[in-house]
């Protein structure tokens, strides 16, 4: 069973402009870290910066709302250092009531020693998954 | 810890108010009244809670006098439930900014409106985070 957070709320702004708020370094700069570089293709390079912690990681999916349905996804990994990672997903979506209902979910897989990012096999877009590295 | 012990600790943890209950009991052992002063909870509200977390084992009772006082459990704290407990907390700070800054009018990144200042000519670059 690995490690895992939740959280859902719905937020008062437009599916659009949760996506800037979840992807764009300036936004993300102002609600989830102090600093924020975020290569936004799976594979990216990222990190995060708060206060004297750095956090590094690599964007595992990228999927934005323009392009599938009013649905938007974010999946990255992040780590401190000599700490597991830990793989974060944002999935964003339109309500009726023209809100934006976002879930958060943190996991920490038990097994993994390290991680890097390397292509998953099989059909359709490109995927990254965890590597088992053995210390 | 069994699976069972595993999911009442995360049962107990999944309220917000509960996890703040346990880091307020964790600095200062307490009285359930002692607690409905500190929390904008009733007493009954404040009970129910910490049986809940009793029962999972996070809080051990002690009798003081007609009152009966709470302290935190360390033992089922593995590290699983305590990274539970502060990476939930850390979320559930970071998701009341996100919702404070979507709610502004004219919502828009801290410091900078216009697309094209210091931190958009950082995005995409790789590994230059100072340590």
């Amino acid at each position: 069973m690995p490690d895992l957070i939740e959280r859902e709320l719905s937020l008062p702004a437009s599916v659009a402009d949760v996506w800037r708020a979840i992807t764009d370094p300036h936004w993300l700069a102002g609600w989830l870290a102090d600093e924020v570089q975020l290569e936004l293709r799976p594979g990216g390079e990222a990190s995060f910066r708060l206060g004297d912690e750095v956090r590094t990681g690599w964007v595992e999916e990228v999927s934005s709302p323009a392009e599938d349905r009013g649905t938007g996804c974010l999946a990255f990994w992040w780590a401190r250092d000599d700490e597991p990672a830990s793989r974060v997903e944002l999935v964003i979506s339109e309500t009726d009531d023209a809100r934006t209902w976002l879930r958060v979910v943190e996991t920490r897989p038990l097994e993994v020693l390290d991680l890097i990012g390397v292509p998953l096999g099989g059909y359709g877009p490109t995927r990254f998954g965890p590597a088992l590295v053995a210390a | 810890m069994t699976d069972d012990q595993a999911g009442a600790v995360f049962g107990a943890l999944a309220d917000p108010m509960r996890r703040r209950l346990l880091t307020a009991i964790s600095a200062h052992p307490s009285t359930a009244t002692e607690l409905a002063t500190a929390f904008p909870i009733s007493r009954q509200a404040v009970t129910k809670h910490l049986n809940s977390l009793s029962d999972a084992g996070l809080l051990d009772r002690e009798k003081a006098g007609r009152d009966v006082r709470y302290h935190v459990t360390p033992a089922p704290l593995s590290s699983a439930v305590s990274w539970m407990a502060e990476v939930g907390g850390q979320w559930d700070s970071r998701l009341a900014r996100l919702a404070g800054t979507l709610s502004e009018p004219g919502a828009g990144p801290p410091a900078q409106l216009d697309g094209s200042g210091p931190g958009a000519a950082r995005a995409g670059q790789r590994g230059e985070m100072p340590r």
